[in-house]
């Protein structure tokens, strides 16, 4: 089975340092475990190969570097190349880290092959005649197992494997090839970029189906400093605000 | 043909077998890589190394030094008089022969009695069980021989009785130089002259890792075959005295590990068709399952292979087993070249491991974090920046532990005190890397380099008197590891400037309140750079009494916290911390003092009722505090 | 209680009788009505009231977009109209909540709160969502746009249905959860209609939209584009009157292949899914002998149980479930501590949990000082009747 893992330029998001994105690697370990080492082909498009290069260190043994302009859509090359390339699957990250991080171009570039797209594979398995079997990750640990036809393009969710560790003989050992492209100027964005800012979140509401007097207490005290102490009171009145506590932060899941 | 000449027969008989054995042995040696030595200083130093360097360890145990010394100098000593006899006739010198096999035959005893009836968990046991037995034999034969032969054979039937009895025993010892227990006489004496790190006879702590060349086609070792052919020696030198074995933090905690068995796992390895079913000290502590085969040829770890990858990262590089080996042997080497190819080679870390490494390729910093972030712990503190092109007497180097809130308020109380001492000091701010320590005892020597260069380049810019550090990791890697990449500077821990600002009267001190302290000599600093004294006499000038733990100074044990076993975390019966924090509280101290933000997070992570633990600068800071106004005032 | 504002100059104006040198005035003629509602300054403190914290505290700035939602032509009333109706919208916006099992999470009610944000002046809320809801026009939707079921799992079924009705209604905005559901939704939309999709926002107003990028290193802002998604607890929901969710009539599907041939969902055993993904974790320390009765609540709690290292040295429980430095660190949203005092390594573990609740007998534990709720009491004495109150409900 041949696997294309797609690389993307991404950034430390403490050091803004050149660093693959930790998802890219994942995906490179879920493609590398399914098709062994020699099926794998890296693919980046960018002006510089700093980040994707470290790829190499992780475990891909060959990765092709589509060299274009600052600023320009990678998509139509990498559309090219996939065609050229025809594997049975490609591997992207959920979302990168350093650029846009908006996740779109997997969509973007599935819609352009043809081919579908399936999110937040967290592992991989082999299936007979062409199939795939996908685990997929959902919220608080589920997961969904789909069998798909190949080819397709999936996208790798952090949960899946934890990348191999950065092995310098292996990033010695890799090879690069790099091609140019024909420029493909990207359509002017209206975007204004400044420094990050965290914005402030909504703030939680006291626990629906509380007294009147709990949801008082909820709002002058729970979210004050501290926190809320009860010092030695009987188990059921302890258990009782322990429950309502819980439903307040909304973990407590009904029964059936 | 006489008795005594009999003997002298049997002796060189002998002699050319135990060479021969020796030689075939030796040439295992060859598969190993070429090392540069200096043959001639080598051999020339080997008595001085021998008598003061050897016996200096071997003498923490003066009864073993003792029956080494009667024993070996008996056998030896009378061997080769023996022949000068047999050539000679000389009753005189028989009967100086006889005495020395007298010598012998006690120290032949005295191996018995340290043996029988009970043998101490630490020996091996299987040949060396019989060692005592051929020890008596052929010392007794060869004493009767001798004395026959001084008394004009006045004991005739007893000389020939002796020399049946001395053969079979020579006999034994002769055919135990290849794999035997005596290999260690021969391997041994070679080792002092060959010794990988000549400089540590001579006073020095040469404790600095030698740099990899990244560019040699593998990186670290897979094989035997892959050690110089020096430290494979070193590996035959070993007599499994089991003193590394009792001296390991993480042997005591239950960990895959046994410094001696490693040891002897690495030479049998080097034999082709090796099997590791014939050694017979104490195993791996919880061993995990390994095939136990190997060659000059073959990988040395892994499941199939002789030792299991965890044996290799249980180990806290703390030089513990190093300080303890009569021998000489550096384990610590060892276990870090098997490293370095588990990492550099395979990626094989523990599973842990991988994330602080690949943070602080990507980040500089172990954590992910913001390297500007480091000086965060001195919030409300004005902390001088040492600019490009500035000075300042003293660079403080804040280290990995600025970033913990624990080492923060450390790091605090040794601003504060440098401020009240009038000291010019300034950090380095966001241009700190980290050291690159956790980096090179994992294994990842290409980070390890990258970060010195980048530090050495960063500090090239800066002009300044020395560099402090409260972390003694850091200051080993500034000193000494860093030399390799063109950084040479005076870098002092902050125990030995607060001695001396303290001796100095610039920091004017009170007294304690609590009274009894234990001062908890970190690795890096003890072991790996012989700095005890500094802290010890700090304590004493704030006027605390002292007590000392039972194991202390060089030979202190680890708080669990070094070579990046806490990421590796591989489990164990018992945690480091717990058995070292129990050492502490057996002396009945109120306080640990402590002078690593390793240490300071292992030994507060102990749980229970337990001394409290303070960083040496804490602790001045409060006796500072302490001190009568008038002079604090001053 | 609130009445149409009056204008008494437009009154008298209105009442004057035309001609003549002195004004006079028709008690007659019919008042104009004032097309602006009266303000309530009260009301609108109160509903500017950030809650928390002791002193009352005012968000007139509502800079993140924060903002509780009232919308001024349908101002409650006791005489006007209990249901805002919207008759000829100028546009809509569009909603497309996740709603897995046609329950609108907190996330799908805050899409509704923005989507009303970007419909002020003349346009209208459109739900697209599967039948079978909850309260749609409770939440805010003045439309509701029946999206065709789709049977087993097919996002791009969904996806298609979704980019159908955006390109055959006047859709000026459609807002998707930014989940991993709702994202996948969104991105495949975009990728169907060749739009770029403003993802992740984490404000939003009529003017403004703000996303991190680069690594949450720079904040990209613009106006806001036709597809946006929206990340959790960015806007308030509507708190506004009921909407009428009228249905509007969508172009029926065009059937697509898909490539999925099978999918099952495997639900996570809080018993085993692994500590650092659990969402919910109570753990045992030093305080807890009663391992039995312990694993009975975590059950009972469905959360998954963890351990500090004391629990785990002498074997009580197995290594996996420590909580800590040297064990998990823990991505929970809530924690729930059972006897432990809180170690700086066990503490560094819980780092990243929202919620902490400490059940200790020592009042000045670090864990209890950490916690948002404390109980100060034996965990084997809360532990049983934690259980009963459990059973006890329906």
């Amino acid at each position: 089975m041949k696997i294309v893992v797609l690389f993307s330029a991404g950034r430390h998001p403490a050091s803004g340092a050149p660093c693959p994105v930790p998802v890219e690697l994942q995906a490179l370990r879920l493609a590398r475990d399914l098709a062994g080492a020699d099926e794998v082909i890296g693919l980046h498009a960018g002006p510089v190969d700093g980040a994707p290069l470290d790829a190499l260190g992780h475990g891909l043994g060959r990765l092709i570097h589509l060299r274009m302009a600052q600023g320009d859509d990678p998509l139509p090359a990498l559309a090219q190349v996939l065609e050229e390339l025809a594997p049975d699957l490609i591997l992207a990250g959920r979302i990168g880290q350093g650029g846009e991080d908006g996740g779109l171009l997997p969509y973007a570039l599935a819609r352009r092959l043809g081919r579908p797209i399936l999110a937040d594979a967290a592992s991989l398995g082999a299936g007979d005649d062409g199939t795939l079997t996908v685990e997929q990750a959902l919220p608080r640990g589920a997961r969904r197992r789909v069998v798909l036809r190949l080819p397709a393009l999936l996208t790798v969710h952090p949960a899946a494997a934890p990348a191999l560790p950065f092995t310098f003989a292996a990033a010695r050992r890799g090879t690069v090839e790099r091609r140019d492209i024909a420029p493909a100027p990207a359509a002017a964005s209206e975007m204004e970029e400044r420094a990050y800012r965290p914005r402030p979140k909504l703030i939680a509401r006291a626990a629906p189906g509380a007294s009147a007097a709990e949801r008082l207490k909820a709002a002058t005290q729970a979210a004050s400093s501290g926190g809320r102490l009860l010092v030695d009171p009987a188990p059921e009145e302890a258990a009782r605000e322990i429950l309502a506590h819980l439903r307040g932060i909304g973990v407590l899941r009904r029964r059936g | 043909m006489s008795v005594g000449a009999g003997l002298a027969f049997v002796i060189l008989g002998l002699s050319v077998i135990a060479a021969a054995l020796a030689a075939r042995r030796a040439r295992l040696w060859r598969a190993g890589q070429p090392a540069k030595i200096d043959w001639v200083a080598g051999l020339l130093a080997v008595p001085k190394r021998y008598l003061v360097d050897v016996h200096h360890v071997v003498g923490r145990d003066p009864s073993a030094a003792r029956m080494h010394a009667l024993a070996a100098g008996g056998l030896l000593g009378g061997s080769g008089l023996a022949l000068l006899a047999g050539l000679t006739g000389s009753r005189l010198v028989w009967a100086a022969t006889a005495l020395l096999f007298a010598l012998a035959l006690a120290g032949g005893l005295l191996v018995g009695g340290r043996r029988y009836p009970r043998k101490p968990a630490r020996l091996s046991g299987g040949k060396f069980q019989l060692l005592p037995f051929a020890l008596v034999a052929y010392g007794a034969g060869a004493l009767l021989v001798a004395l026959d032969a001084a008394l004009g054979h006045a004991l005739a039937p007893l000389g020939w009785i002796g020399l049946v009895l001395a053969a079979p025993g020579g006999g034994w010892l002769a055919f135990q130089i290849g794999r035997g227990p005596m290999r260690h006489a021969f391997a041994g004496a070679l080792h002092l002259a060959a010794h990988p790190r000549p400089a540590r006879f001579d006073g020095v702590s040469e404790t600095a890792l030698v740099p990899l060349d990244l560019g040699a086609p593998r990186l670290g070792v897979a094989t035997p075959a892959d050690f110089a052919w020096n430290r494979l020696l070193g590996f035959d030198a070993c007599i499994q005295c089991g003193r590394c074995e009792t001296a390991c933090p993480a042997f005591a905690a239950g960990q895959p590990l046994n410094p001696k068995r490693l040891i002897q796992d690495l030479a049998t390895a080097m034999q082709p068709g090796a099997s590791n079913k014939a050694y017979t000290g104490s195993p791996y502590p919880n061993a995990r399952p390994v095939a136990g085969i190997g060659g000059p040829d073959l990988p040395i770890v892994g499941a199939g292979a002789m030792i299991h990858p965890d044996t290799l990262w249980s180990c806290t590089t703390c030089r513990a087993c190093v300080e303890e080996c009569p021998m000489m042997i550096e384990h610590v080497d060892a276990i870090m070249d098997l490293r370095r190819f588990q990492t550099q080679e395979l990626g094989a870390l523990p599973e842990k491991a991988g994330r602080p490494l690949a943070e602080l390729r990507y980040a500089d910093e172990p954590g992910g974090r913001a390297l500007a972030a480091r000086t965060d712990f001195a919030a409300g503190l004005d902390l001088p920046r040492l600019r490009e092109g500035g000075h300042a007497d003293i660079l403080l180097w804040l280290g990995e532990g600025a970033y913990d809130l624990r080492h923060g308020r450390t790091l605090r109380a040794l601003v504060a005190l440098l401020k009240r001492a009038g000291v010019d000091f300034a950090v380095l701010g966001e241009e700190e890397r980290d050291c690159g320590d956790l980096a090179r005892r994992l294994g990842d020597e290409d980070g390890f380099q990258r970060l010195a260069r980048a530090n050495v380049a960063t500090l090239a810019r800066r002009s300044f008197g020395r560099i402090l550090t409260a972390d003694p990791h850091a200051l080993h890697a500034l000193r000494n590891e860093y030399r390799a990449f063109g950084g040479d500077y005076e870098v002092i821990h902050h125990s030995a400037l607060l001695d001396e600002l303290v001796a100095a009267g610039r920091l004017p001190v009170g007294a304690l309140a609590e009274a009894r302290v234990t001062y908890h000599d970190p690795c890096y600093l003890g072991r790996y750079n012989g700095e005890i004294d500094a802290p010890r006499r700090l304590l004493d000038r704030l006027g605390v009494a002292r007590v000392e733990m039972e194991r202390s100074g060089r030979r202190s044990m680890c708080c669990g916290g070094g070579g990046g076993a806490p990421v590796s975390d591989i489990e164990g019966d018992a945690r480091i911390p717990d058995l070292r924090m129990g050492q502490a509280k057996a002396t009945g101290a109120g306080i640990v003092a402590v002078a690593c933000p390793q240490c300071s997070a292992m030994l507060e992570g102990v749980t229970g009722e337990r001394p409290a633990v303070h960083d040496l600068a804490e602790l001045v800071l409060m006796a500072v505090e302490a001190a009568p106004v008038a002079e604090a005032a001053r | 209680m609130s009445r149409l504002r009056r204008d008494p100059r437009a009154e008298r104006e209105a009442m004057r009788i035309a001609g003549g040198a002195r004004p006079r005035f028709s008690r007659e003629a019919s008042l104009p009505v004032s097309a602006r509602p009266r303000r309530d300054p009260r009301a609108e403190i109160e509903a500017l009231l950030v809650p928390g914290g002791t002193r009352p505290r005012l968000d007139r700035l509502s800079r993140g977009g924060v903002r509780p939602v009232r919308d001024e032509a349908t101002s409650p009333s006791e005489s006007t109209v209990q249901t805002r109706i919207v008759t000829e919208p100028a546009f809509l916006v569009a909603v497309v909540p996740d709603a897995p099992g046609g329950r609108l999470t907190p996330l799908d009610r805050q899409l509704f709160g923005a989507a009303h944000l970007l419909a002020a002046g003349g346009g209208a809320v459109l739900a697209l969502a599967e039948p079978g809801h909850d309260d749609l026009a409770g939440v805010g939707a003045d439309r509701v746009g029946p999206l065709a079921a789709v049977a087993d799992y097919d996002p791009e079924a969904r996806a298609a249905a979704v980019a159908q009705a955006l390109e055959s209604l006047n859709i000026r905005h459609a807002l998707f959860a930014e989940t991993a559901e709702g994202g996948d939704l969104a991105r495949r939309v975009a990728a169907r209609l060749g739009e770029p999709l403003f993802a992740g926002a984490e404000s939003l107003t009529p003017k403004l939209v703000t996303r991190p990028a680069r690594g949450r290193r720079v904040e990209q802002r613009r106006a806001p584009p036709r597809l946006v998604s929206l990340v959790a607890d960015s806007v308030a929901p509507y708190g506004g009157a009921s909407c009428e969710a009228r249905a509007v009539e969508l172009p029926a599907p065009v059937p697509t292949t898909g490539a999925i041939l099978s999918a099952e969902i495997i639900l996570a055993d809080p018993a085993t899914v692994p500590l650092g993904e659990a969402e919910f974790v109570v753990s045992a320390g030093n305080g807890v002998s009663d391992i039995p009765s312990f694993l009975d609540l975590a059950r009972a709690l469905r959360a998954t149980p963890g351990a500090s290292r004391m629990l785990c040295d002498a074997g009580l429980m197995p290594r996996a479930a420590q909580v800590g430095a040297s064990g998990t660190v823990l991505g929970a949203t809530c924690y729930l501590a059972l006897g432990i005092a809180g170690a700086p390594q066990h503490l560094q573990g819980i780092t990243g949990c929202e919620h902490v609740v400490a059940v200790n007998t020592d009042l000045h534990a670090a864990m209890v000082e950490r916690a948002g709720l404390a109980i100060i009491a034996d965990a084997h004495a809360v532990m049983p009747a934690l259980i009963a109150a459990l059973e006890d409900e329906p």
